[in-house]
């Protein structure tokens, strides 16, 4: 599903550059559940959004179900994001304006599904994350937990294949953890969505089946 | 989707309500300006638009030639216009028009009529006003016959029918109400109250007038077929003219050119001289203003979005993570900054409604009774708003769509510099506007203060002018009617004149000696005046004497002059012309004095040459030094004796100093104008300022934390915050100060006597914006500084 050759990014600082990732070879399938671990700084989150199709790598060359990504228009690659393609962030990431059940149509809004599909498959969603009590309530009326799960929600609307999740537990006490993990599990077997998440906690680490380790920007 | 635009759009507007509010204020503000004097443009463009044949119609006016000068009037005299008619096949139609003033009579309603027109019997065909009642061919044909506005047919009869009823002119004639007609667009620059019939003039009252080629009053207006090209038959006028008066022009010589001016065109365009005139350059400037103010507050909008746009800089990152285009993001801001300003329009719709009546009174017109008199004005109006919408929104739509999602989401996205250049150079603009303006309202006001004082070279305070038009045997019995008067307690002292400063004046073909002996024609401005004039209005003499009844022959023969004479002639000294000889009027006989200029016109223009001479003939008003002291009852009295001499007329008067200064009506109107466009820009520039700089102490609130921390005052804070702003108000004062000077400096060239424009009329300008830009960023800042350094840190 996912195909990185000799993927290389660097940021330009001052009249310098600052290299972040340096020759990341990596190929992920569908299906799999991967845990990307390291420590601060050392490019996870840079990866994830090559990965995700929100950065471009500065160098190498990345194929996305086979397809070679920096041939991609920009429209093509708003399309994946559309379908194919679901985020988790560690900050939540929802729009305060919008309330939890905005927010979880949004994508479905963005790819235009009808209105009545729109409604049941936001309203199967929110079932089965048990938030059907919250759906009128703010992301500001949420405690950390709800909102993440609020924010699993949003990126499974679109049942997408794979889901891209950075630190999604970073701001979570344990249990709340343990209960998102359970999810994406479950996501992962039961869906067959393929997951990708960047963590610092090993206990989440081995919900996967594979560990990634990054330091200095390399794979080891 | 658009239905969750917007839903967002409208909970950030709920939710940043501060800025909203501004921003909305702002934008009604400046919307319901702008719809204002868009109306009044709009209703300035519209004169005499109505009638159905306005392309076809064109006023007939008349270039007079005399030896030494070319006089430009717009009326012409009675045989011209039906003798074009009858020599040209192209002149479809002609009519004449004729202002005059009448007592008219109704039982016990008696009125001095200012605004009746004599017109011919074609008046109907030519132009469109409704008649209601009556025979629109036949309702002007017979002497006498009267066409009442309905307006008029009320004052004088209530809810009767006047159809038929008889009205008393002038105490003498008996007029027959022949039609009644709908009240006369204010649009219109014909202007009256009633119409009577031309012939009542040309057989009744003046007969022989249809023959006399050189005797001017009546406009004319003639109807050209469809399309077809005016100046083809301007060009066969010349001919014409010398057909028919061609050894009078060259006997008198004087020689009359006719032109054609195109109705619509008149009121705006013409130069010529005319009781309803438009002022095209000030409809600039009032659209520009408005335009000015308008852009303030889009300025307004786009530095407070900018501004802010770091904050929804999550969002952008968000929707485009999960599949928004870049042109969808850029689509839900517009729909935002539209939603805003259609929330404003229609504020501004309501506040327009509202203000109609008080704008209508300050600019002196009923330009129209609804907002909506005009339907089609709304797309207008709707498609401002979206328009602003649209400019407002599209630079921090365009800011904010392009934000790249990866760094929003990494959370390395600090304070964003982005826009702030466009930021300062927008509040820099507003403030070069604000200063302009406050420039222009200074000068302006410096302006109407300086006429106002200016000496005019006669006394003006404490005179009260009498009407005594159409008092039957003036000519004879004036001196005993002015004793009768003078003799009244309060009354200091009166004299008979034809006319008072600041009212206008007749001229007449003057021949008078000049240096080289040669008698010199010229048109000149002339006052009939009594014995006792030239020592009541304290006008000094500079060379020889006043008029005097000590010589016999002053009521015969005497000529008076001013200095404007005595150099228009080439002489060097006033006491040159004492002696010479002039003919006037019917009237032969030597110049006796001299008199120093004085402002019998308006100080727009430079004091033209007047002569002046005894004539008991052509008196129609009374003035009267009155003292102060029981002005009520001194009134009464008057009334009381006007009353008793002539009983047929009506009591009225003005005072001499507030009439003078009603011929600068126009220009309080303006200053007043401007002075209110000037007071709104600032409020919504300062408005704009203070959210922008309470934005930025919120963003700063940290950095100003650890200063105090550090050991800063409230002072340097203080200096800290402003130090941008006041640099862009010094600016604002650099660019602005050419600007207004060039403006301003070109406005009062139409002032003859004018101010000079000096330095600190700008530097107060200037200092004035500071103080405003102080103010607004100097409280805000002020609030910052005395935080509790240690609650802005503990928040981080
Ligand atoms: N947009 C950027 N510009 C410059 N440097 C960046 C940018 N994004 C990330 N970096 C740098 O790249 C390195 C890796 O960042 P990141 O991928 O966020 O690390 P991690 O997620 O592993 O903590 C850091 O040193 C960071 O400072
Ligand atoms: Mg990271």
């Amino acid at each position: 599903m996912i195909q990185l050759k000799h993927i290389s990014k660097h940021y330009p600082v001052g009249f310098g550059k600052n290299a972040v990732l340096d020759d990341i070879d990596l190929t992920i399938h569908a299906g799999e559940f991967v845990s990307i671990m390291g420590p601060s700084g050392s490019g996870k989150s840079t990866l994830l959004h090559i990965l995700g199709l929100l950065e471009e790598p500065s160098g190498g060359e990345y194929l996305f179900e086979g397809e070679p990504v920096h041939k991609m228009s920009e429209k093509k690659r708003t399309q994946l994001h559309r379908g194919s393609i679901g985020f988790v962030f560690q900050a939540y990431h929802l729009i305060d304006e919008l309330t939890v059940y905005e927010n979880i149509e949004t994508p479905l809004l963005y790819k235009n599904v009808p209105s009545s599909e729109r409604k049941s498959r936001v309203a199967d969603v929110l079932d089965r994350f048990n938030i059907v009590a919250k759906k009128d309530l703010f992301p500001n009326q949420l405690s950390g937990g709800q909102q993440q799960l609020v924010g699993i929600a949003r990126a499974i609307v679109a049942e997408p294949r794979v889901i891209f999740a950075d630190e999604p537990t970073g701001n979570l006490h344990s249990d709340q953890a343990r209960v998102i993990m359970q999810l994406f599990k479950h996501l992962n077997e039961t869906d067959k969505i393929t997951i990708v998440q960047v963590t610092h906690s090993e206990q989440n680490a081995a919900f996967g089946h594979r560990v990634i380790e990054i330091r200095d920007g390399k794979i080891r | 989707m658009f239905r969750n635009y917007l839903k967002i759009a409208w909970r950030n507007i709920v939710k940043h309500r501060f800025y909203s509010a501004i921003n909305i204020f702002g934008l009604t503000v400046g919307m319901t300006c702008c719809f204002l004097i868009f109306m009044f443009v709009r209703f300035e463009l519209s004169y005499d638009t109505f009638h159905r044949k306005a392309d076809q119609i064109y006023r007939v006016s008349t270039d007079v030639k005399t030896p030494t000068e070319l006089i430009r009037a717009a009326i012409t005299s009675a045989p011209m216009g039906p003798a074009m008619k009858a020599d040209f096949p192209e002149v479809l139609n002609m009519v004449r028009v004729n202002a005059a003033s009448w007592l008219i009579q109704q039982g016990d309603n008696k009125y001095q009529e200012d605004k009746v027109l004599l017109a011919d019997s074609s008046f109907f065909d030519v132009f469109s006003f409704r008649l209601l009642k009556g025979n629109a061919a036949s309702a002007l044909r017979a002497p006498f016959s009267i066409v009442l506005t309905e307006r008029a047919a009320h004052k004088y009869f209530g809810d009767a029918d006047p159809m038929g009823k008889s009205l008393l002119i002038e105490g003498e004639y008996s007029a027959t109400v022949t039609g009644i007609m709908k009240d006369v667009p204010a649009n219109s620059q014909l202007d009256f109250d009633m119409l009577a019939s031309m012939s009542t003039l040309t057989k009744a009252l003046q007969p022989g007038i249809d023959e006399q080629w050189g005797n001017f009053g009546m406009g004319t207006y003639v109807v050209l077929p469809p399309g077809a090209d005016p100046m083809q038959l301007e060009r066969k006028l010349p001919a014409f003219m010398e057909s028919h008066i061609g050894d009078m022009m060259k006997r008198g010589s004087m020689y009359y050119t006719l032109r054609l001016e195109k109705l619509t065109d008149v009121y705006l365009h013409s130069t010529r001289e005319a009781p309803v005139k438009g002022n095209l350059s000030n409809i600039y400037i009032f659209a520009v203003v408005a335009a000015f103010i308008l852009f303030i507050a889009i300025f307004n909008f786009v530095n407070l979005a900018t501004a802010k746009a770091t904050e929804r800089a999550k969002e952008v990152g968000v929707r485009k993570s999960i599949g928004a285009f870049t042109s969808q993001l850029t689509l839900q801001f517009l729909c935002e900054t539209i939603l805003l300003s259609l929330l404003a329009f229609v504020l501004s719709l309501v506040c327009c409604q509202l203000l109609l009546p008080a704008f209508n009174a300050l600019v002196g017109k009923e330009i129209r009774t609804y907002v909506f008199d005009r339907a089609g004005d709304l797309y207008y109006f709707f498609g401002t708003a979206v328009a602003v919408g649209l400019l407002a929104g599209a630079y921090p739509a365009l800011i904010l769509a392009a934000y790249k999602p990866a760094l929003v989401l990494k959370g390395a996205f600090g304070r964003s510099d982005k826009g702030l250049s466009l930021r300062k150079c927008l509040v820099a603009i507003q403030f070069v506007t604000a200063i302009i303006l406050i420039a222009g309202v200074t000068i302006v006001y410096r302006q109407l203060a300086y006429m106002h004082q200016q000496p005019l070279g006669f006394k003006k305070e404490q005179m009260l002018v009498m009407d005594f038009t159409g008092v039957r045997n003036l000519q004879t019995s004036w001196p005993d009617m002015k004793q009768r008067i003078a003799r009244l307690p309060g009354v200091e002292r009166a004299s008979f004149s034809s006319s008072v400063p600041g009212e206008g004046q007749s001229s007449a073909y003057t021949l008078i000696e000049n240096k080289a002996g040669d008698m010199q024609p010229s048109n000149i401005n002339l006052y009939s005046v009594d014995y006792d004039f030239i020592q009541q209005y304290q006008v000094k003499v500079i060379a020889g004497r006043a008029f005097s009844p000590a010589f016999a022959s002053d009521s015969t023969a005497a000529l008076l002059v001013n200095e404007a004479v005595v150099s228009s002639l080439g002489y060097a000294q006033p006491q040159d012309i004492i002696g010479k000889r002039y003919s006037q009027w019917g009237r032969e006989g030597r110049i006796v004095g001299v008199v120093r200029n004085f402002n019998y016109r308006s100080l727009r223009a430079e004091v033209e040459p007047l002569t002046l001479r005894l004539e008991p003939r052509d008196f129609d008003v009374l003035s009267l030094n009155v003292s102060t002291a029981g002005i009520p009852a001194t009134l009464s009295a008057l009334e009381q004796a006007f009353t008793q001499l002539a009983p047929e007329r009506r009591f009225s008067y003005y005072f001499l100093d507030e009439a003078f200064d009603r011929q600068y009506r126009t220009d309080y109107r303006f200053g007043r104008l401007i002075l209110l466009a000037a007071i709104l820009a600032i409020i919504i520039a300062s408005l704009g300022l203070l959210g922008l700089i309470s934005y930025i102490v919120t963003q700063r609130t940290k950095e100003i934390g650890i200063r105090k921390v550090l050991g800063a005052s409230v002072i340097n804070l203080l200096l800290l915050l402003s130090r941008d702003f006041l640099k862009l108000v010094m600016i604002a004062m650099l660019i602005a100060t050419p600007v207004a000077w060039y403006v301003m400096h070109r406005w009062l060239q139409d002032f003859a006597y004018r101010i000079h424009i000096e330095w600190w009329m700008f530097l107060l300008a200037g200092l004035g914006a500071v103080v405003v830009a102080m103010v607004t960023v100097g409280l805000q800042s002020v609030k910052a500084a005395l935080v509790n350094p240690v609650k802005s840190l503990r928040t981080e």
